[in-house]
């Protein structure tokens, strides 16, 4: 029977090549983005599940208040984690990480910099599930001075050799010896490193006392990533209940001398990718963008899906007699299901082989395009074959209900006389349900790209306050270079292209220092947190931005070396300061609130952006401070012929004695990598799109060929009563018109509610969404609607009407 | 008001080619009711095609109301179509999904007249067929008879001077075939010139001239003697 079924499909298939083509294109483009949508969305669901014992695995953070202030961080104070195992029986292990900065790592020549690398205690390979192809996980990281390699890092530094016990050596020539190689970490890690370096070194350089100490000072500071895993049967509940007694015990008597309180806080590992917003964090990932892809799979394949309804309920009318002649020869109404739903689940089958075989080509570019490095095993996951066969039944059964369906019921008498004909009635009006549905999701995301790349380029051109082009960054890495870095700059300036240099604790982009100030405010003085930057006199130069009132620091002023504090426009405001020269801030007191800097503002600087525009401007300050080193230098050269600039810069760089190999970065360019995430989800959501209307305008071209064909009839009758040709093209491009402008108002204020859901929840500045892009997207949704419609709909109309309408 | 000279037809089909109408000369006067008969494929439905301006002869000429238009084309032929040709198929030939007014309406639709005005004339034409009562109908809701009668609605509505009827009569049965001769006859009566292909001998019993086909040429014409 079934050999039967498959038998006429595949003949019904090949006898309608057009039609088959048409569909399968459809059905393969859907089903492929489907396939890579639903890896991505399976990765960014999954991560940190891997670790087996991933349910009992908790990551700590801390809650601090201080003078009033409240901040979250992803990290906690070092003794945290073992302390917390000490006093509470319900935790197994801990685990801490600290992050070991940018390394530079060297075995005989190879050298280079790895910037994730941890350190990190023994208790790792009980803790977490990182299987290990060399060494032995309980004792790799116990001696201090030991480092652990992923597989990709110890063949980068000892190709074919065996890396166990061989040393690698840091830029300071501290030894590391290699005890163990694990496998890389797959991309759905929210905490991904490349190497480990044992903890105990920390403790070995800083003295085992000071590294264990539970001295209550020492919960003040934070410093790590601190994961606990719980014993089974226990719940983070109890610890957390239990956890004011333990404040009391180790925290309390720093905490009331400063006026500040702590809480703890964690999240279950495998929330951490998502949940909280913490400073001091690794990246985190966006359920919004989860949701919108997922969405967008979906649309993908709901538009693949109506595509194939669409071309089946139409030929539909064709095969009226072909079912009435297998009624007639003794048909039962299930066989007919049964032989019109295996030909949309054979489409759908032959769709899917060839949809994988794109998704394996496509797999490299994929990556790229989500930036993450996944396995080709995550082509290969059981579970993901089982998602995308089981959608791909449903969609194929789905697909084929509607004409398995409406077929099989009719009237083998009447399709056989021929009163049938191109009536149809029912499915007339489901058909163009589904393009209106088409359309709508087409539409849809036609807005959301067009929005995007409004608001992408909005924040690629807004004028930031300063200037960002021509400027190149450099970090002064160590302290005898930072000592160095004024005549470094002297030197950079005798160079004809280079206009201006300036070093600072900050450049637009990376002002991340914030302390607790006292704030003059009406007639008191208060405690708040203030963003800092240290300049150097010519930094406002350098970068071009305008002061608003007052001046800036001036070398022939002597007290503004130590006296004069300069604020951003936000500060004055804040504050509510009618006059702002004049007003004090004291900076640097100590606990008892004594010492420091009393501050008097000379000058207001406008609010420059100097972080990514995700964050609003806060309150700013700069001063001038000798004692502090500035490991930012920035060089405004007039942008001829960078090249020679550049190697004129790295030959100073190692005059200087840098310790380090040249490393530099244009400010524009990284301001710009601040908004990759968003910048990635507009190429995604790009293609996608272009992805939906392709299969939308082939599932037009393939519906205008069946209107097309079953309107002949009517288009003769219409051309023998007097209707001209102008006058049957008018006919029928108004009623898919109608179809496209109809799903455009569904489309129209989803879409601008979602978008502006969207805008105001990820940006603080923000364009406004505006008309023109409906306008666009509408014009353009049924230009290319009708174009597509175009080919047939013509020839129709320019049909012979005496074939049409046969006399007889 | 039809006058053709030497009309010929061929159709060209891969290899074969088919003579449908050889040297077909004839004249039609205004008011005249004409019947063509013939056996099946002799050329009948190709002569009303090209009287009909539906189809342009491969040779010979074709002069309408004193005008030659066997060279027109099929946007001049439209123009001169619709305002002076209506057009009975034995199939009908309505469209399904509009209503029996709509499709009545349709010819008016094209020859741009206001709604208003061509609201009464559907309405006259329908009262005047009796089918005013079933105006909201769908064809397939309809009798073949109530269908030819809408037809044949259609073909007056627009007031032509010109009806091509084929086979008005061939699906229907002989009480609702007699309906509809009588009311062809009427509008002969009321002057309008008829040319109707017909198998049925009592159906060309109507008209007063019946031309006989075979194999695409003129083999008779009878004419019937005023009683
Ligand atoms: N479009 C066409 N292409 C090819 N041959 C055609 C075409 N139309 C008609 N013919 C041929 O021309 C000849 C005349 O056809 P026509 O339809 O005029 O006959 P008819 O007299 O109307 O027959 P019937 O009584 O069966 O309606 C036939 O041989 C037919 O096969
Ligand atoms: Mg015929």
């Amino acid at each position: 029977m079934i050999i039967s079924y498959l038998k006429t499909a595949l003949r019904g298939l090949t006898k309608n090549k057009f039609y088959s083509f048409l569909n399968i294109i459809g059905l393969t483009v859907g089903l492929a983005a489907f396939i890579l949508i639903l890896i991505y969305v399976r990765t960014e669901a999954s991560y940190d599940q891997y670790h087996e014992k991933h349910d009992r695995i908790h990551r700590l953070e801390s809650n601090f208040t201080i003078s009033g202030k409240n901040d979250q961080f992803g990290i906690v104070p070092i003794p945290m984690a073992p302390t917390l195992k000490t006093e509470f029986p319900e935790i197994e292990s801990f685990v801490r990480f600290s992050d070991a900065g940018n390394q530079l790592l060297r075995y005989e020549n190879k050298e280079s910099y790895e910037k994730d690398f941890f350190f990190a205690d023994s208790t790792i390979f009980a803790v977490f599930s990182h299987p290990m192809i060399l060494g032995n996980p309980k004792t790799a990281l116990v001696e201090p001075n030991t480092v652990v390699l992923t597989e990709s890092k110890a063949k980068k530094y000892f190709e074919d050799e065996n890396p166990l016990g061989k040393i690698l050596l840091d830029a300071e020539n501290n030894q590391f010896k290699v005890t163990g190689v694990i496998e890389d970490l797959p991309a759905n890690s929210h905490l991904k490193f490349d190497g480990l370096f044992s903890a105990t070194t920390l403790a070995a350089r800083m003295g085992e006392e000071r590294f264990n100490t539970t001295e209550p000072v020492s919960f003040w500071n934070i410093g790590v990533y601190a994961y606990v895993l719980l014993k089974e049967n226990t719940s983070i509940d109890a610890i957390h209940n239990k956890f004011p007694s333990f404040y009391d015990k180790y925290m309390k008597s720093i905490g009331d001398q400063i006026n500040s309180s702590f809480t703890l806080m964690s999240t279950p590992l495998a929330d951490t990718h998502f949940e909280g917003n913490y400073s001091a964090d690794e990246p985190k990932g966006n359920k919004m963008y989860l949701y919108i892809f997922s969405a967008v799979g979906l649309f993908i394949l709901i538009i693949a899906a109506i595509n194939y309804m669409n071309m089946a309920t139409a030929r539909s009318v064709k095969r009226a007699k072909e079912v009435g002649i297998r009624k007639v020869a003794g048909a039962h109404r299930k066989q007919l299901i049964n032989q019109f739903l295996s030909e949309s689940v054979i489409l759908t089958a032959v769709g899917l082989v060839i949809a994988f075989l794109v998704v394996y080509l496509l797999f490299p570019s994929f990556q790229t395009l989500i930036g993450k490095e996944l396995e080709y095993s995550a082509l290969f996951n059981i579970g993901l074959w089982l998602e995308v066969i089981g959608t791909a039944l449903i969609i194929g059964l789905m697909a084929g209900s509607y004409p398995a369906f409406y077929l099989s019921s009719f009237n083998p008498s009447k399709v056989l006389k021929g009163t049938m004909s191109g009536k149809a009635g029912g499915s007339g009006r489901l058909r163009k349900l589904l393009v209106v549905i088409q359309f709508w999701i087409a539409i849809m995301m036609i807005i959301g790209t067009l929005v995007i790349s409004n608001q992408l380029s909005f924040l690629r051109n807004k004028d930031l306050g300063f200037q960002k082009e021509n400027m190149i960054v450099m970090e002064l890495q160590d302290s005898t270079f930072r000592s160095r870095g004024e005549t470094f700059k002297k030197e950079l300036l005798s160079h004809p292209n280079i206009v201006n240099a300036t070093t600072a604790t900050g450049v637009p982009g990376q002002t991340g220092w914030i302390q607790v100030v006292r704030m003059e405010k009406e007639t008191e003085m208060i405690d708040d947190a203030m963003i800092i930057c240290i300049p150097d006199y010519d930094y406002l130069e350098t970068y071009d931005i305008d002061v608003v009132k007052g001046r800036f620091f001036r070398k022939d002023m002597g007290t503004d070396a130590t006296e004069a504090v300069v604020v951003n426009e936000t500060t004055v405001k804040q504050y509510g300061w009618e006059e702002p020269i004049g007003k004090k801030i004291h900076w640097g007191f100590n606990p008892q609130g004594e010492g420091g800097r009393v501050l008097k503002v000379i000058g207001v600087i406008e609010d420059y952006h100097y972080n990514s525009l995700h964050n609003k401007v806060q309150p700013l300050m700069m001063f001038i401070h000798d004692d502090i080193s500035k490991g930012l230098i920035t060089v405004k050269t007039n942008g001829r012929n960078n090249a020679s600039t550049l190697s004129f810069i790295e030959e100073k760089w190692h005059e200087m004695g840098a310790k380090r190999p040249f490393e530099y970065q244009f400010l524009d360019q990284s301001l710009d990598e601040m908004y990759e995430t968003e910048q990635k989800t507009g190429v995604i959501f790009h293609i996608a799109t272009v992805i939906t209307v392709l299969i939308a305008l082939i599932g037009l071209l393939g519906l205008s060929s069946f209107i097309a064909e079953q309107k002949t009839k009517e288009i003769g009758i219409r051309k023998v009563v007097g209707a001209s040709v102008p006058n049957i093209l008018v006919l029928l491009y108004k009623e898919f018109a109608m179809l496209i402008l109809i799903g455009f108002a569904l489309a129209a204020p989803l879409t601008w509610w979602g978008l502006d859901n969207w805008l105001q929840n990820n940006f603080v500045y923000a364009i406004d969404i505006s008309w023109p892009a409906f306008a666009i997207a509408g014009i353009a949704s049924v230009v290319i609607g009708l174009l597509s419609i175009s080919y047939h709909t013509v020839r129709a109309a320019n049909g012979n009407m005496v074939d049409a309408v046969k006399w007889e | 008001m039809i006058q053709t000279n030497k009309l010929t037809k061929v159709f060209r089909t891969d290899e074969v080619e088919t003579t449908a109408l050889n040297e077909v000369s004839f004249g039609v006067d205004e008011g005249e009711f004409v019947a063509v008969m013939g056996p099946s494929g002799c050329g009948k439905s190709t002569l009303l095609n090209l009287l009909g301006l539906l189809d342009n002869p491969t040779t010979g000429e074709y002069y309408f109301m004193e005008e030659k238009v066997s060279n027109l084309r099929e946007k001049q032929r439209a123009k001169k179509r619709k305002s002076n040709i209506g057009f009975v198929f034995q199939n009908f030939n309505l469209i399904d999904e509009l209503t029996v007014f709509e499709n009545v309406e349709l010819p008016l639709i094209y020859l741009g007249i206001k709604g208003s005005e061509r609201k009464k004339r559907v309405d006259d034409v329908l009262e005047q067929m009796g089918m005013l009562h079933r105006r909201k109908h769908y064809p397939l809701q309809l009798s073949g008879g109530q269908q030819q009668r809408t037809a044949v609605a259609r073909a007056i509505v627009a007031r032509p001077k010109l009806i091509l009827a084929d086979e008005p009569t061939g699906n229907l049965d002989s009480a609702h075939g007699e309906e509809v001769m009588n009311l062809l006859d009427q509008l002969n009566q009321n002057g309008t010139t008829i040319v109707m292909v017909t198998h049925s001998p009592s159906d060309a019993e109507y008209a007063r001239r019946t031309i006989n086909l075979f194999d695409g040429q003129i083999v008779t014409e009878n004419i019937k003697q005023a009683l």
